[in-house]
């Protein structure tokens, strides 16, 4: 069944957009924090937690713990996504005869824990799982913990204590980020291994290095590693926790604190300060323009597709972009649903299937049986009742919408009332049909044409730039407006995918930064500009904003 | 009153078995104390509501919390000398403070055995003399310090049915039976065990019986004294203290505890504020305890002058200023 990818998504943008406006308006709080465990709050929220905001204390809800209490922002914003309040009392978070208090309170409708004492969430949510177990019910503890608040002693009771009573009814997260307080993790109380130096980055590169999970492995815990920003790995983990018997399960997610926002990526500094003001749109705007990365694997060998799967994950692509031909729609054929189910045990990346074919309503359902997470079909060969149905069907089973028109097509009328539905719009750069065809030029205006129509039909979903896409236009297509792209043989068909992925990431961040720059320079001048540059601490991110700014003209 | 001895735990163990078996929300919890503390018997007869959760008293305290906040009624049993001095964070963040509507702090009982310096032999690590000061200024948390094993199996039924966090601290050995069982406890009020016009003494846990022979011995010097158990140390009796001063004139107050923030100064708090009398308080002045065997504990109480001895002296010395 369908991931709810694109929900998930923007519901955490939703999330992170109101952390930022909340902090903003209490002038503290913790947003790297809340940043970190934002894809797992928002996976939580939209697909496993069992809620009614209408009814926050139904006895058979259940319960989300979030034991690092500082990044209540994280939770708060949630909750109000979720419906729990109106998302405009976030702005009263910290204040005076707020619910939303500084640290999680039972005051709030939906938080189950008092937290800001650090350490005490994993022995609370012990005590709701066995009272739980007590009563038969079966719902779920779901608790968040901090890594930094592992240096607390009574974690380690608490880990003990649930192996013991085998707690299986709770499913617990370490926010691996990093980064507490005073700086990284590993130079303060090492989990993993101690960090020489500075670069944090050293931590990822070297698996060989982390410590953390043997630890609760040593605690007899089920313990499962994931990067925690990837939505289809916290879907997965979540999964295979819950299905685990007789002993507790931990997941383990690497993640960045901050994440989202390039200058509070891996900077202690944000652990607990808010942003100013005036920097509220240019955050706003990066969180806006999260992009994601889709290798085709047709470009590849055909005869071994399981293995360009396998290159695809290898190259830490967001997506896995499968096009499918009929040889009726477009004169080459390809693979069909069959093979897609065979592939999808392969992965957990989301699977993008792009159904070059005719009449798509007659086989829409065979692509969501295959495990497709978004299923995309053409204007050309649907009307507004066929595509209604395919609509129907995907949205019933959790799978994405997706809309694809041709070069020479402009989204038609009947197209206009699922526009607010849809996931994503495959922008054709290239006439289907074959891998290896050069971008059509036209194609830069016609999606920035788009941009407008959609976003006055509400528009929620994301532009796929699909044909000939390169790392030469890639910066282009970003700045037109898509935030997907797919890569044939500019990516697959290359030796080192996962360098070229990583290319390709450089060239739209650089083509971001160039436009988060000129939004800096609308809203506040070259003062703007250079006060948001000098934010940019960590790595090379600084040398390069100013590289940037120069080639557009500001010193 | 006989003189009848009596051991506390064994009444708790006792009691929280009949709760049990009337009231399926209950769960018991322990640190690896539980045959001492008598909770043992319980986790026998209903061991899928018991949890021992080894030496790890701040986890001890917080699963009760969880469960509590899950509709159980939590009783968190282990030596005084490891819960409220160990565990203020975890008490105060996880059963105090969380409140939702009329529901304030945690459902969970905190009942403790080995409080102050009868603890005896194991010396002054394990004597808890702080914990009345430390769990009544907690919010939402009600402090009990019950005189007997009959108080003891009266006050964990109430505290059973009363929702709420409460802390109630028992002492190490069997104890003087106070009180009759046909006595009746409510939270928040003392009992008058014997009237007086002359002065008062409120007492508290095993100094209830001094209290009462003390006053016995006075009387034979023609003074008359009141005698108050005051096992209910928040909610305190501001109405039986304040009748007191103003019926008695002077009150000594006797814990076995520190006298700094302890039983005598809650006594000193409501009268000073309703009818200011000359007040003296007997207890631990401001020290920490030491090894004393069984056959040595009454040398232990007499060096910090908790004795009868020292309460009747104290009796006259209000007097003498009065």
């Amino acid at each position: 069944m369908g991931l709810n990818y694109y929900k998930i998504k923007r519901n955490v943008l939703k999330a992170r957009k109101l952390v930022i406006k909340g902090t903003i308006a209490a002038a503290s709080g913790h947003p790297g924090g809340s940043f970190s465990m934002a894809e797992i709050m928002g996976c939580l929220f939209n697909k496993y937690l069992r809620f009614d905001p209408k009814n926050p204390l139904w006895e058979d809800r259940d319960r989300l713990i979030l034991s690092k209490g500082h990044a209540s922002p994280g939770l708060f914003s949630n909750l109000a996504v979720a419906g729990y309040f109106d998302p405009s009392e976030i702005e009263t978070l910290r204040k005076f005869g707020s619910r939303l208090q500084g640290h999680p309170d039972l005051k709030c409708p939906g938080v189950e824990f008092c937290g800001g004492s650090l350490g005490l969430g994993l022995s609370y949510s012990i005590g709701n799982a066995l009272a739980a177990k007590i009563d038969g019910k079966s719902h779920r503890i779901y608790t968040i913990i901090g890594d930094g608040e592992s240096d607390e002693g009574q974690v380690w009771e608490a880990a003990m204590a649930a192996a013991k009573f085998k707690v299986d009814n709770m499913t617990v997260f370490v926010d691996r980020n990093f980064i507490q307080q005073d700086s990284y993790t590993e130079k303060i109380m090492p989990l993993d291994e101690t960090l020489e130096g500075d670069d944090l980055s050293e931590m990822w590169r070297d698996a060989s290095r982390w410590k953390l999970s043997d630890k609760w492995r040593a605690f007899g815990w089920n313990v499962i590693d994931i990067d925690g920003h990837r939505i289809e790995q916290i879907d997965h983990a979540i999964k295979k926790a819950n299905q685990t018997k007789g002993v507790p399960s931990i997941i383990i997610a690497r993640t960045i604190k901050g994440k989202g926002v390039e200058h509070m990526e891996d900077n202690p500094q944000w652990h607990g300060k808010a942003p100013k003001p005036e920097m509220a749109p240019i955050i706003n705007a990066e969180l806006e323009s999260q992009f994601m990365i889709a290798p085709s694997i047709i470009a590849g060998d055909m005869s071994n597709l399981e293995n360009e799967v396998k290159r695809c994950a290898e190259g830490r692509a967001d997506y896995i972009h499968l096009d499918v031909m009929d040889g009726v729609f477009v004169p080459n054929t390809t693979f069909d649903h069959t093979k897609i189910k065979q592939l999808r045990p392969l992965t957990v990346i989301p699977f993008d299937a792009h159904l070059m074919i005719n009449e798509p309503v007659k086989h829409v359902r065979d692509y969501v049986d295959a495990g497709c997470d978004i299923v995309t079909v053409h204007t050309e060969v649907c009307d507004e009742s066929s595509f209604g149905e395919i609509k129907d069907v995907l949205q019933q089973n959790q799978v994405g919408v997706g809309l694809a028109i041709n070069p020479d097509t402009n989204l038609p009328q009947w197209s206009h009332k699922f526009i607010a539905d849809l996931d994503q719009l495959i922008v054709m750069s290239v006439v289907p049909g074959k891998s290896g065809q050069k971008y059509i030029e036209s194609s830069h205006e016609k999606t920035q044409n788009l941009v407008k129509i959609l976003k006055d039909n509400k528009f929620e979903g994301t532009i796929e730039a699909d044909g000939g896409v390169t790392l030469d236009n890639v910066g282009q297509c970003f700045v037109d407006g898509a935030r997907a792209f797919v890569g044939g043989s500019a990516i697959i068909g290359q030796k080192d995918v996962r360098g070229i992925i990583r290319e390709f990431r450089n060239a739209i961040l650089k083509s971001r930064r160039r436009l988060l720059i000129q939004k800096a320079n609308e809203l506040g001048g070259t003062e703007l500009v250079k006060n948001w540059i000098s934010l940019h601490v960590i790595g090379e991110k600084k040398n390069q904003l100013i590289q940037i700014a120069k080639e557009l003209g500001f010193n | 009153m006989t003189n009848q001895m009596a051991d506390m735990r064994t009444e708790y163990g006792k009691t929280l078995i009949e709760i049990g078996k009337e009231n399926p929300n209950i769960v018991v919890l322990g640190a690896d104390t539980t045959d001492s503390l008598k909770t043992a018997g319980f986790g026998k007869q209903f061991p899928e509501r018991f949890f021992n959760v080894g030496i790890a008293e701040a986890n001890l305290v917080t699963i009760a919390a969880g469960l509590a906040y899950a509709g159980k009624i939590a009783f968190a049993s282990t030596y005084a000398i490891f819960l409220p001095g160990r565990c203020v964070d975890q008490i105060r963040n996880q059963i105090g403070y969380p409140t939702r509507d009329d529901n304030k702090g945690l459902n969970v009982k905190l009942v403790t055995s080995h409080g102050g310096l009868t603890v005896g032999a194991d010396g002054g690590s394990h004597q808890q003399l702080e914990d009345i000061a430390i769990m009544r200024a907690i919010p939402n948390v009600r402090v009990l310090i019950p005189a007997d094993a009959i108080s003891v199996s009266k006050l964990t039924w109430i505290i059973s049915q009363q929702y709420g966090p409460f802390y109630m601290r028992m002492a190490r050995s069997e104890t003087p039976v106070i009180h009759s069982e046909s006595q009746e406890f409510e939270i928040g009020k003392g009992i008058t065990l014997r009237d007086g016009s002359d002065c008062t003494i409120a007492a508290c846990g095993i100094t209830v019986k001094m209290a009462l022979d003390a006053a016995e011995s006075l009387k034979k010097e023609g003074i008359s004294c009141r005698v108050l158990d005051m096992f209910s140390i928040k909610p305190i009796d501001e109405e039986l203290l304040e009748k007191a001063a103003r019926e008695t004139g002077g009150i000594v107050t006797c814990e076995e505890h520190n006298i700094m923030a302890g039983f005598g100064s809650a006594v000193a708090e409501v009268v000073s504020e309703t009818y200011p009398v000359p007040i003296r308080r007997i207890g631990v002045q401001d020290k920490f305890g030491e090894s004393a065997r069984d056959n040595e504990i009454s040398l232990l109480l007499e060096k910090h002058g908790i004795t009868s001895l020292n309460i009747a002296k104290k009796v006259k010395e209000i007097r003498s200023k009065s």
